[in-house]
């Protein structure tokens, strides 16, 4: 009970959100700190105080922040907490990839259909995009497109506060026009689908992104900066030109393409994870093993979207399997990772 | 790899102990008073600073001292501490010099 704790309790209490190996360094020495910042004014007004007072939200703040920064450590913290930053920030990156890829999509999809690659023949209507109706002009949601790839580039070349402030600008017209709808009554079926997005692909990224802090390790800039055109032209240049072609059914929708790409890639790890010789594979499995539990989760959650049409239902459950049997060649080692991940690279910098 | 620069946090800290070594709240206080009040440090930040500064080894425990029942520990500077803060000072005070002539201002105009 909380009521029965004096404030050095308190304070213990909210120093247990930082990690055991950090308590034992600091915890007597912050205990002592946040004690000394209540001024002493007097025997009777001290007991009170330790009776009564309470770690104000900025300081439980304070400490939340640190312990973020510990749990998802960069450079010197020990190798199992350095191993889930490391995992989390290229998560992070590949999913604002994939944002960042849909908003290319987007964009050159409405360029050719304004015909403004004037050397194609005009799009069919059926891959004109459509901005979601609602109160958001068109340009909201080209200015969303935009600002993930100007996302993943700041994050790349190290900007990461810029980046998880675009980020969070990127996810308000979507939520926006969540709320829109369900005030106005605009779902025809359940909205599970819809808001699973919002959580598990706009925000769950945008929150992740403060494993990117100043002791985090650079991400690798060419590969990511290259990684945007070769992702569009893997993962959106297929489907356009399927849908070309007329063949639209063939084309998985967002939930499945996640499910199958995460799926692919832990099936190209698998060689490397299972033979061990690979430091870095190790992080990479980790990194997947969380990709395909969002990308798991978002393909569950969107099933009811398709409540009304039994085979999607089962192309689906199909797609949520490959993905399982696939992450279980890479879960093994992803396990591994957190005590076997290579040291990590010492400080770059004083303070 | 490049050196990031210094912090403001970590300069700060670093000089309230240029004088002489203090505790954990005698840092967030001096930090305070340097700063004219613009930096208010919460002891959440102060040891992610004191933690990263302690494993680059530009500062270290000096003592325990006991008061009102528990311990205060207190830190100084080391040798590597004293002159990576005189390095960034020289730094700041050469850009302050730049952005002093950059505007055309005289000391007296600049400080008043």
């Amino acid at each position: 009970m909380s009521g029965s704790l004096d404030l050095e309790q308190r304070y213990r209490r909210v120093l247990r959100l930082l990690p055991g190996y950090y308590r034992d360094k600091w915890e007597q020495d912050m205990v002592a700190a946040f004690l000394d910042s209540w001024p002493t004014r007097g025997p009777e007004e001290d007991e009170y105080i330790t009776k009564a007072a309470r770690p104000s939200w900025a300081e439980i703040a304070s400490v939340a922040g640190l312990a973020v920064r510990l749990y998802l450590g960069g450079a010197g913290t020990p190798h199992r907490y350095f191993a889930w930053g490391q995992a989390v920030r290229r998560a992070v990156l590949a999913v604002t990839l994939l944002q960042a890829v849909r908003g290319l999509d987007m964009l050159v999809r409405t360029a050719w259909s304004r015909h403004m690659l004037g050397w194609l023949p005009a799009p069919p209507a059926s891959m004109v995009p459509a901005t979601p109706a609602g109160i958001l002009p068109p340009v909201a949601w080209y200015l969303v497109a935009y600002a993930w790839i100007v996302s993943l580039v700041a994050l790349v070349l190290g900007h990461y506060r810029t980046a998880q402030v675009i980020a969070a600008l990127a996810i308000v017209p979507d939520l926006v026009w969540l709320l829109q709808g369900e005030f106005i009554g605009a779902f025809r079926g359940p909205s599970v689908g819809p808001w699973a997005f919002w959580v598990l692909i706009n925000l769950a990224p945008v929150l992740a992104m403060a494993a990117f802090h100043r002791d985090a390790p650079s991400a690798a800039r060419w590969p990511w900066l290259l990684a945007l055109p070769a992702g569009y032209l893997v993962v959106a240049m297929p489907p356009l030109a399927i849908q070309a072609s007329g063949n639209s059914v063939w084309i998985p929708d967002f939930s499945g393409l996640y499910c199958l790409l995460v799926a692919l890639a832990c099936l190209a790890l698998a060689p490397r994870a299972r033979s061990r010789r690979s430091a870095g594979s190790g992080l990479w499995s980790l990194a997947l093993t969380l990709l395909a539990a969002d990308a798991g989760a978002y393909r569950i959650f969107s099933l009811t979207d398709y409540l009304h049409n039994p085979h999607l239902i089962d192309v689906s459950l199909g797609e949520l399997l490959i993905l399982a049997a696939a992450v279980a060649l890479v879960l093994p080692n992803a396990t591994r990772a957190q005590t076997a991940t290579p040291a990590p690279p010492p400080r770059p910098h004083p303070g | 790899m490049a050196d990031k620069p210094m912090t403001g946090q970590a300069f700060f800290v670093l000089t309230a102990l240029a004088d002489s070594p203090l505790h954990g709240y005698g840092i967030v206080r001096e930090v305070a008073e340097l700063s004219q009040e613009r930096v208010k440090l919460k002891i959440g930040s102060l040891y992610g600073v004191l933690d990263r500064l302690a494993a680059d080894g530009l500062i270290e425990p000096d003592r325990e001292e006991a008061h009102d029942g528990r311990l205060r520990r207190y830190y100084r500077l080391t040798r590597d501490g004293r002159r990576a803060l005189a390095a960034e000072a020289e730094l700041r005070a050469a850009t302050a010099r730049i952005v002093r002539a950059r505007l055309g201002l005289t000391g007296a105009e600049a400080t008043g």
